[in-house]
């Protein structure tokens, strides 16, 4: 009874944070996406990647989950997945696309508001090319 | 006790079933994308039915074990409900694509609140063919 009480208060304690997350850090200006392909680059994920949100949620890029080139910020080019969708989450939730430079994840692009948030902590990236 | 569990039974979706009427449902128009929103036949936090809006227009209701779906211009949607705090949802909508917007209830210290997901298409597809439709009346397509 006392773990079911423990657990109903800890569920409770995180909902309640999770009302209070601090807003996903964005750009101050609408980014204006360059260099939309027509027949896209894909790349596969080859190991999973944890990734650590500054609003202290955290999402993982799954292993093998492939990402197809949408264009490219002055931050990076910008993947969005294939066959899924990824969304990022503080105090609201907003659809992203992975935006990488130099085989790290920098940031994510907001296709719903046309925004960059950045990451402050780059993540390595394994992937490849799919021919 | 028995009025609540009336009350919350009442307030399931009871519509037609998305399997019995995927045929009637028309081809996304040209210029335009879909967005289907759904949730889950669940007696937790049936009760909280609240409207859905899409960039700040009604469009209909979070219903337990219903579904609706909206077609839309191209581009730029945040999706909300008005419960306990609001936590909008924020995606794009490319042509002719179909994304799919999961409500579901969540607790918190006080009282329950209803939130909204991106939802994978596979996932989706999974679970609307169970689900009752709570939109508006299909118009029949032209032949």
């Amino acid at each position: 009874m006392g773990r079911i009480r423990l657990a109903g208060a800890w569920l409770a304690l995180s909902l309640f944070l999770g009302a209070c997350a601090p807003s996903v850090p964005i750009s101050q200006s609408k980014v204006e996406i360059s260099g939309r392909e027509a027949a896209a680059r894909r790349i596969r994920l080859l190991e999973p990647a944890a990734i650590k949100l500054d609003t202290g949620y955290s999402r993982t890029l799954a292993q093998d989950s492939v990402w197809q080139s949408f264009g490219r910020l002055p931050q990076g080019q910008v993947f969005r997945p294939v066959g899924t969708i990824f969304t990022i989450e503080g105090r609201q939730v907003h659809e992203a696309y992975l935006v990488i430079e130099e085989q790290k994840l920098v940031g994510f692009y907001l296709p719903g508001e046309e925004n960059y948030s950045l990451l402050s902590t780059a993540v390595p990236l394994k992937f490849g090319d799919i021919k | 006790m028995g009025l609540a569990l009336a009350g919350l039974v009442a307030g399931c979706a009871s519509g037609v079933k998305h399997s019995e009427m995927a045929a009637s449902i028309p081809t996304i128009k040209q210029g335009e994308g879909r967005i289907y929103f759904l949730r889950s036949a669940s007696m937790l936090g049936a009760a909280l039915q609240p409207d859905i809006r899409l960039n700040d227009q009604v469009v209909g209701e979070s219903k337990p074990g219903g579904f609706f779906f909206v077609d839309r211009p191209a581009g730029k949607y945040v999706a909300a409900t008005a419960t306990e705090t609001e936590k909008t949802l924020s995606f794009g909508l490319d042509a002719g694509e179909t994304k799919y917007v999961r409500s579901s209830p969540s607790f918190g210290l006080v009282v329950g609140r209803i939130v909204l997901e991106l939802e994978t298409p596979e996932k989706a597809k999974e679970d609307l063919p169970s689900l009752s439709y709570t939109g508006n009346a299909l118009t029949p397509q032209a032949k």
